[in-house]
């Protein structure tokens, strides 16, 4: 499976000199817990609802305070035609929740841990169901085949 | 996804209890390609809008407009 086919949610972007409150509004209004940064079509980089209370917030940044002043960058992006296992890589690797998918340099999606865990738990239940009618129906056999 | 603008996107919610989200769209790419400018609820907050699998077009009537 292709990197971009595990992508879940609809990714939201926004430009450099947005307000952060305007950054908290957008992830309230579209449901999203980070929000790309993007400069014209370069990816320069994310925001996450934690940037926003540790780096905002927390510090008593005035509201209309700008996006580039709280965002994580440089980006940790993964292209969208890679196999969805190398993002298993690239989580292993970085302290991230979050990972941008790129496509020809340009952004096309956010994928997140949680995207990983639902298809690991798609794969492992696929897995699981026929070893647990084995073991709940123990005493169902295969038929034998017939030689005849 | 084809988008026009006008169009309006539905987001599902992801958990349960969480409502759908939408917004209105303001501007396509080419061909009506991804990302689009759009506008999110009452607040009239706008962004660029990169739809995935949870998102689906509700396409406006241009002709009846």
């Amino acid at each position: 499976m292709r990197t971009i086919e595990g992508v879940r949610r609809s990714g939201v972007a926004v430009r450099p000199d947005e307000t952060i409150q305007n950054a908290a509004a957008l992830m309230e209004q579209a449901g999203v817990g980070s929000l790309a940064v993007l400069d014209g079509d370069e990816l320069v980089g994310i925001v996450t609802d934690r940037d926003l209370v540790r780096r905002g917030l927390a510090r008593g940044l005035a509201s209309d305070a700008r996006v580039d002043g709280v965002m994580s960058a440089p980006v940790v992006t993964i292209s969208a035609d890679s196999d969805l296992h190398a993002a298993f890589s690239v989580f292993g690797q970085h302290a991230l929740r979050r990972l941008a998918v790129v496509e020809r340099e340009r952004f096309v999606g956010m994928i997140s841990i949680d995207d990983l865990l639902v298809d690991l738990a798609n794969d492992l239940s696929a897995l699981v169901r026929p070893v647990t009618a084995e073991v709940l129906f123990a005493h169902r056999d295969s038929p034998v085949p017939s030689t005849a | 996804m084809q988008a026009s603008p006008g169009d309006r996107i539905i987001i599902k919610g992801h958990r349960i209890g969480e409502p759908d989200r939408d917004c209105e769209v303001l501007e396509v790419g080419d061909d009506g390609a991804p990302p689009y400018r759009v506008r999110w609820g009452d607040t009239g907050h706008e962004s660029l809008f990169f739809p995935g699998s949870d998102a689906t077009v509700q396409h406006f009537d241009h002709a009846n407009s």
